[in-house]
């Protein structure tokens, strides 16, 4: 007995001896290797700040200047740890719901994905190609903003054309709001791409946020060499990946499956729903997981491509994907479109003159609404296509499409039927604008903010009197040489005026009158924007009392005229007033904003500070 | 015979030497900054660049190392206006504009154009007005382009004589042209110069010549012959010397500026005017020393 145990013993402590030499084996063997991998090189990481701004789809600043505009973005932080409102940040033009509500914002589209949230988005370039391991954003006021960042695998800097451009999503989220408006570094955990990249695309969605979102600066780290896969987790593959196939959309031919050839003919009970509920509930899909069903039966095929459901048709979710191919596929069930989003889409040659013709000329006939913001592969004959191809063309949104030589606006005074109609940061020049105004006398809404080219606006200002007396909104935001003169005659004109943006514009002086003429005058007064229109006073707030008790949004930012007294006044008279800025206005200092907040407990009232 | 080819040589080598003027280095400015506030309630502090009312900034791009300085106009205070807000905004803004690179170097006055209008781009209402004087060397070209609008100025001096200066630009007396941004309604009441009304001028720069940039508060109270003592004194191109020749500068000035038996040049040109004064005049001075050197980076 003893012996066994004895035997026992001995055997386990010689095995625990054997595990115990063989881990010090193994630990040796362990050194001896990582001595060996210490000699290869580790791969250093890179850290860069933006190189340049290539492309973005709006900003609050001016162009051509540094203040508030993106060109911000670039380079080293500026302002970065302290929160503020500063001029050498990038600044987007919006912000929250408040420009959602209002008569001008377009009917949202159907079939938007779950996930799309963007509003505006900025590209950026940086010097060095590298496998980014972070991505870090340093947003210095209200932050929150920024729903998706993605990573691109052409190299902006290189002179040969673009070939096979893929976009990859890095890290996408809901859009948040942040407690304070105090500055913060965001940095998001970020995917690995197979691909080195030095293209970043940040898009941003501000609806959430109290005041504009602004960004100082973005970093860009990564590796040179390919990252081990082991060093690494494998990413998780996502359901939602699968729609980041290339295929979808282009592979959309509709050819059948092989059970064509089965005997069975029915499906089953599905045949026995009527064939608009089943329309119905196709409606609720999203565009590729319609494609997707299109390639599943006969007769979910022939549902699928019906044109009823293409009569709304959003292409901006899938921006990165859209080619020449795709429309091609889609023209066919596009027969019937009347709403069409293509904005975004098309850079980097994904979509060319020849593949948007044939589209518009398949699909024009019953277009009502043409969204192309930021399509930069618009040209003056695709504007020529489009008043050719489409007769009842109502809405046109052409917003950043700044690459659109000055001579392509001509073709728009062809579409009479015209009642909105966007060019912001458009090149446009004051003959083709006059030559609209002549011809689109249907027009409600009009967008001509930051149109640096027009030379004078009060003549602009005198044709839409003239012609568009119908018009509800007009954006004139950073006009530079709108007068009083101009501006008495726009309202004479245009009496139903709901909505007027005049920010920023310097050539309008109270002293003439304008603005109670402007109060007098517009009595349906909805929004009136005086953004940093230094010479508003007291006299002014106190006739927009008096005369227009529809006013919801007034932002007089930066006037040092306007006291306490006549802003209560006004707040008393128009109880629809929700949004009211006074940002910089030094008589109205914090104690005045809580006092108006509390009895007053509807409206937001907006006070922005420097630090 | 040897000797005769020797000499050939030499004789050679100086004519080549000599025909081939060119200087293929760049230059650049070394710069130091000293400056006194007048107002002593607030003690001598240094905000930045900012002496007082008086503003300066210092930059380098690529191509280019810019100064610039500007004297705010002490009369805004009476309305409630802070006139150093102003200049010093003003002053940020052509540095910012200099880092960026959204300048010509061979046009200052392009620098406070634009920085001008970038005033106006902010969304706080800044008011007053300010001198400006801004200088450029272009470090390839070997040319010092300068732009001055006021009472402000430069000196630049070369083997301890005065080369170059700039001209004031007064409307009367003790009235400079100035920049400003007046509140709406005061605009006609207000003096409003554009930035194209400047002074401008360009010439060559050779290594080793001293430029002096500075606002009134120096001139004021120094005569030439003063200044160009202490800038005897300078020996060497470094960094630190060129800070204590600054700084001996801006001090002396500041001193006579309280020295009430002192003949001073404003004391002297206001009695060339009728006006019998004698003594310092005490303002806000601001001094900028730079050397020209060869650039290193």
């Amino acid at each position: 007995m003893l012996t066994i145990l004895s035997m026992f013993y001995y055997i386990c402590l010689r095995r625990r001896s054997r595990s115990g030499t063989r881990g010090e084996a193994l630990t040796s063997r362990r050194a001896v290797e990582s001595g060996q991998r210490a000699v290869l090189p580790v791969s250093v990481e890179v850290e860069q700040y933006a190189k340049e701004v290539l492309d973005f789809s709006s900003h609050y600043g001016s162009e051509n200047s540094m203040s508030y505009t993106m060109w911000n973005l670039a380079g080293v932080p500026n302002v970065y740890p302290s929160s503020g409102d500063f001029t050498q940040t990038a600044v987007f033009r919006s912000y929250g719901r408040w420009w959602e509500q209002c008569a001008s914002a377009p009917q949202a589209f159907r079939r938007t994905p779950k996930g799309f949230y963007s509003q505006d988005y900025i590209e950026l370039g940086f010097e060095e190609p590298v496998y980014p391991t972070a991505v870090e954003v340093l947003e210095t006021y209200y932050p929150g903003a920024i729903v998706q960042i993605l990573a691109c695998s052409h190299n902006p800097f290189s002179q040969n054309p673009p070939t096979d451009v893929r976009w990859e999503v890095l890290w996408a989220g809901d859009p948040t709001k942040v407690l304070t408006p105090q500055a913060r570094q965001f940095s998001p955990n970020i995917k690995h791409i197979s691909f080195p990249t030095n293209l970043l695309r940040l898009e941003v969605n501000s609806s959430l946020l109290d005041y504009y979102t602004e960004l100082d600066a973005v970093i860009l780290r990564g590796v040179k060499e390919r990252p081990m896969l082991a060093l690494y987790k494998m990413p998780i593959i996502d359901i939602s990946d699968l729609s980041d196939s290339e295929e979808e959309l282009s592979d959309v031919g509709g050819h059948l499956r092989a059970d064509g050839k089965h005997h069975r003919t029915g499906n089953g009970y599905f045949d026995k729903l009527p064939y608009e509920l089943i329309q119905l509930i196709l409606s609720h899909l999203t565009l590729p997981d319609l494609c997707h069903l299109a390639q599943t039966c006969k007769l979910l095929h022939q549902h699928c491509c019906d044109p009823l459901q293409y009569t709304q048709l959003s292409l901006q979710p899938y921006w990165a994907r859209l080619s020449d191919a795709s429309l091609g596929h889609l023209q066919s069930r596009c027969t019937l479109l009347q709403r069409l989003n293509l904005s975004w889409t098309g850079s980097r040659g994904a979509l060319t003159l020849s593949g948007f013709s044939g589209f518009m000329k398949a699909c024009g006939l019953s277009l009502v609404c043409l969204e192309l913001s930021c399509c930069h592969f618009l040209n003056e004959a695709c504007l020529e296509v489009i008043s050719q191809t489409c007769p009842v063309l109502q809405e046109l949104n052409l917003s950043s499409c700044d690459r659109l030589h000055p001579q392509a606006f001509i073709h728009i005074s062809k579409l009479s039927r015209l009642r909105r109609l966007v060019l912001y940061r458009t090149k446009i020049e004051q003959t083709a604008i006059l030559s609209i105004l002549t011809f689109c006398v249907e027009l409600r809404h009009l967008n001509l903010g930051s149109c640096v080219r027009i030379e004078d606006y009060d003549v602009v200002a005198s044709m839409l009197a003239a012609r568009c007396r119908l018009l509800c909104s007009l954006d004139l935001w950073r006009c530079r040489n709108l007068t009083d003169r101009g501006l008495a005659e726009l309202v004479s004109g245009c009496r139903m005026l709901e909505e007027l943006d005049l920010g920023w514009c310097p050539t309008l002086q109270s002293s003439t009158g304008c603005f109670q003429h402007l109060a007098r005058s517009l009595p349906r007064l909805q929004k009136l924007f005086l953004t940093a229109n230094r010479t508003v006073c007291d006299s002014d707030i106190e006739e927009l009392a008096a005369n227009c008790p529809s006013l919801q949004h007034l932002d007089i930012l930066g006037t040092r005229l306007v006291s306490a007294a006549s802003l209560k006044k006004l707040l008393q008279s128009c109880p629809q007033i929700r949004l009211l800025d006074v940002s910089f206005c030094s008589q109205v200092d914090t104690r005045v904003v809580q006092e108006l907040s509390g009895l007053f407990p509807n409206v937001a009232i907006k006070k922005s500070f420097t630090q | 015979m040897l000797s005769v080819l020797s000499y050939g040589r030499l004789v050679a080598r100086a004519v080549i030497g000599g025909l081939s003027q060119t200087d293929s280095r760049d230059y650049s400015l070394v710069t130091a900054s000293c400056g006194f506030g007048k107002d002593f309630r607030k003690g001598i502090r240094k905000k930045g660049m900012c002496y007082g009312d008086d503003a300066c900034f210092i930059a380098r791009h690529r191509s280019a190392d810019v100064l610039g300085v500007a004297d705010g106009v002490g009369g805004w205070r009476d309305y409630g206006v802070d006139p150093s807000q102003f200049s010093g905004t003003l002053m940020k803004t052509c540095e910012r504009l200099v880092k960026e690179g959204r300048f010509v170097p061979s046009s200052p006055v392009g620098v406070l154009t634009t920085s001008y209008y970038e005033l106006l781009q902010n969304k706080v209402p800044l008011l007053g007005s300010s001198t400006a004087c801004i200088v450029i060397l272009d470090r390839q070209s070997h040319r010092l382009h300068t732009a001055n609008l006021g009472d402000s100025g430069f000196l630049v001096v070369r083997e301890g004589e005065v080369v170059h200066r700039s001209d004031e630009q007064q409307h009367y007396f003790n009235t400079p042209f100035q920049l400003s941004i007046a509140p709406p309604g005061a605009e006609g009441a207000v003096l409003s110069d554009s930035p194209d009304a400047a002074d401008s001028s360009t010439f060559d720069v050779q290594l080793g010549d001293i430029i002096l940039t500075a606002t009134d508060g120096l001139f004021d109270n120094m005569p030439d012959y003063m200044i160009l003592q202490e800038l005897k004194k300078l020996k060497n191109t470094n960094y630190e010397s060129i800070q204590q020749t600054a700084r001996s500068i801006a001090e002396q000035a500041h001193v006579l500026a309280y020295d009430p038996n002192y003949m001073s040049p404003f004391a002297q040109f206001a009695c060339d005017n009728g006006l019998n004064v004698r003594g310092g005049k005490p303002d806000d001075i601001t001094v900028l020393l730079s050397i020209v050197a060869e650039y290193t980076d």
